[in-house]
């Protein structure tokens, strides 16, 4: 059981302030959906979360089972047990999807720490994990999540369609087991049948050692993917937690009655 | 004897002149003929001017510093002597590549050679081009600099013709495969000296044949190389000159390749080394149905220099050329790439792609990507690219948002970027060592 507590956050880029004071609690084994218009800054917080350098945090604190990450860097962070699936994955040409996990599998799962504290960093591949072995366990979740097995090979998400973009981001989530993960409109541009398969993966990880925080727009992954808690993210704080209830009221009445009930004159002094 | 004989004729070798360049040849017991050339090339070297910055081609390549004088004109050959002659790097090249036949030169002239396979049966001469002078006169008459590449092409040219020393003659008969690369490593252990290797490559109609030519050392030296391949009709080349010199070496390049009817080519351009390159590199399609392939990596780091200008010449209809140069700059490096596509009157359906991809790791760094088309036929399909970009910090946090360090991240994204290069050559040893250079690189 698991704790990412975010307490008073405030963070923002370049002196500009974007998070403005975000309360939010996740646990293992619950899915909390952050909801809110374009611009609300929810894409922000899971760059915090993750760790992105190009924000700056100045108030408040994020804590995984008490301890601050704050300064931790942000493969520390997915170390640690954050895991952050992109909005707009980037392409990395040349680096095929079976290499660039198996380094960052054997990261997470220590096996670099222990071939470094071996002093066994003379052999080539050493400090990964054997390759039989993540290949076995590779082809499996690829099965399992709907990749097609040739995107071992295939370039990081180069030429990858929408749709294969995010699958590949679940497929990773599944290789790399976090405690928490933060998915950052992982339905957005994708039709029905990609949502569905996308919706799969959250499902089949979802799992009572692991909790989820589901950034989106839309309703429409809800129907699909069933959240405990349903928060609504507005000028760069949470504005109302519920449950499951307040979606469906969101998808009845738009976002336009946030604006009028938390608009200007609800900001924090 | 001989010994002693080299090097009262090096002593009386005090500079650049008419006598240095007998003494060249005497030194290596040449015909008439080959003196002979190497005098017109001298008198030619002398009456051409050097590179002006107002050239094109020199425009972004000064020549601030370097002067002849600061050279010493060659080096002294090291004795042949079996592998007791090799130093440890030399041992290692060898070792690492499975080779049908290899052959070391040092300084001016060869040191080392060894074969795993019988060529000299299949009619195929692989040997150092001062022997094949001598062996093989009527051959080395007909193609040393008389067609691909003259010595009047540009200073530098000359400046070889009159004063080559090492580097390979590699004939290959009509229909004759050899399957395993012909390796070339030319070390130029004496600091300060002038080096000039030639490789020159004949395959004739139906060959097959790897090459691979391995530049090292070179320390306070001037290096002027030429390359000439000879690509027959149907036959299938594959050629890396793989450039790996001390970082103060003054590095001038100039090769071509001459493509005949249904050939195919596929040539890799590796610039590790020197303090300043200037590489010319030439792809001209002479018949219809060639399919010419030149692919260059290059990875500046600290100061160096690196340029590289080429030229994909389509004279023939029907002919294929892709040309794919990608580089990595680091510190305060700067590259320079300039490339033409010439697609002459009558060179219908002629395909041909150019791209260049500059990486930069330093803001001091600096890429110059000067790509061009001049297309004289109506019927073609010619395309070119160039781009520059920056590891930027959003592939990096991405890597590590999924547990990669930063310098793994950044590692795997430069390798990364190598690698479309990587996926072309053609023998495994060889990209073994290229990774482990980029590796070498990045780490500093």
């Amino acid at each position: 059981m698991s704790v990412l507590e975010i307490r008073n956050l405030h963070a923002g880029v370049e002196g500009a302030k974007i998070l403005k004071g975000v309360n939010l609690t996740l646990r293992s084994g619950e899915i909390h959906a952050l909801m809110g218009p374009n611009g609300s800054g929810k894409s922000t917080l899971g760059y915090v979360i993750a760790g992105h350098p190009h924000y700056q945090v100045y108030d408040g604190d994020i804590l995984l089972d008490g301890e601050s990450i704050l300064d931790m860097e942000a493969d520390e962070r997915t170390k640690a047990g954050i895991f952050l699936a992109f909005q707009y994955p980037v392409a990395v040409p040349g680096v095929s999807v079976a290499n660039f996990l198996r380094t960052a599998v054997s990261n997470v799962r220590g096996y670099t720490d222990r071939a470094r504290e071996n002093g066994n960093n003379g052999t080539i591949g050493s400090n990964l994990m054997p390759m039989r072995e993540f290949r076995r366990e590779l082809n499996a979740k690829m099965k399992e999540f709907n990749v097609d097995p040739s995107f071992a090979r295939r370039y990081l998400n180069d030429g990858f369609s929408g749709g294969e973009k995010k699958r590949t981001e679940v497929l990773q989530m599944a290789m790399l087991e976090p405690k928490f993960a933060i998915l950052d409109e992982s339905d957005s541009g994708l039709d029905i049948d990609a949502l569905r398969v996308v919706a799969d993966g959250i499902n089949k990880l979802a799992t009572p050692d692991r909790g989820f925080l589901l950034i989106t727009h839309y309703q429409r992954i809800l129907n699909y993917v069933k959240p405990d808690y349903v928060s609504i993210f507005y000028n760069g704080r949470v504005v109302q937690t519920g449950g499951p209830e307040v979606a469906h009221m969101l998808e009845e009445r738009g976002y336009g009655w946030v604006e009028e009930e938390f608009g200007a004159e609800a900001q924090p002094a | 004897m001989s010994v002693i004989v080299k090097e009262k004729l090096m002593e009386s070798v005090t500079g650049f002149n008419e006598d240095t360049v007998r003494a060249a040849s005497t030194s290596k017991n040449e015909p008439a003929w080959m003196l002979d050339l190497r005098l017109r090339a001298w008198r030619m070297f002398e009456e051409m001017e050097w590179p002006k910055a107002t050239d094109e081609s020199w425009r972004r390549t000064r020549l601030t510093g370097f002067d002849l004088e600061n050279f010493q004109p060659f080096a002294t050959p090291g004795v042949e002597n079996g592998r007791a002659a090799l130093n440890d790097v030399m041992t290692h090249e060898l070792d690492e590549m499975e080779s049908a036949a290899s052959i070391v030169f040092q300084d001016g002239g060869p040191l080392y050679r060894d074969a795993s396979e019988d060529l000299a049966s299949k009619g195929v001469i692989f040997t150092d081009l001062q022997t094949a002078v001598r062996e093989h006169p009527e051959l080395v008459r007909k193609h040393f600099m008389t067609t691909v590449v003259k010595p009047e092409s540009n200073k530098f040219t000359a400046l070889h013709a009159a004063l080559w020393d090492t580097g390979a003659f590699i004939y290959i008969p009509r229909n004759v495969r050899v399957e395993l690369p012909l390796q070339v490593i030319l070390n130029q252990a004496t600091a300060g000296a002038g080096g000039y290797h030639h490789t020159l490559l004949v395959a004739e109609e139906g060959a097959e044949v790897t090459v691979v030519d391995d530049l090292l050392g070179g320390k306070d030296g001037l290096q002027s190389s030429v390359v000439e391949l000879v690509v027959g009709d149907n036959s299938v080349v594959r050629y890396m000159n793989l450039q790996d010199f001390d970082h103060s070496t003054w590095n001038f390049l100039t090769g071509r390749a001459a493509m005949g009817r249904n050939s195919d080519l596929r040539w890799i351009q590796v610039s590790w080394g020197s303090r300043l390159t200037k590489a010319f590199l030439d792809l001209e399609m002479l018949d219809e149905g060639g399919h010419g392939e030149l692919l260059g990596i290059y990875f500046p780091t600290g100061r160096q220099h690196i340029d590289h200008e080429t030229l994909q010449v389509h004279r023939a209809p029907h002919c294929f050329s892709d040309l794919l140069f990608n580089g990595a700059l680091k510190d305060k490096a700067h590259s320079v790439y300039m490339g033409i596509i010439q697609v002459l009157p009558g060179a219908q359906k002629t395909d041909a792609f150019q791209r260049n991809g500059n990486l930069i790791l330093d803001s001091g760094a600096r890429a110059d990507s000067i790509p061009g088309l001049e297309i004289e036929a109506d019927d073609v399909r010619c395309t070119h690219a160039a781009t520059a970009a920056q590891v930027e910090d959003e592939y990096v946090f991405y890597l590590m948002a999924r547990g990669l360090t930063r310098a793994q991240a950044e590692r795997m994204i430069v390798q990364g970027f190598f690698q479309a290069v990587l996926d072309r050559v053609p023998v495994e040893s060889v990209v073994t060592k290229l990774e482990r250079v980029i590796e070498r690189k990045i780490g500093g």
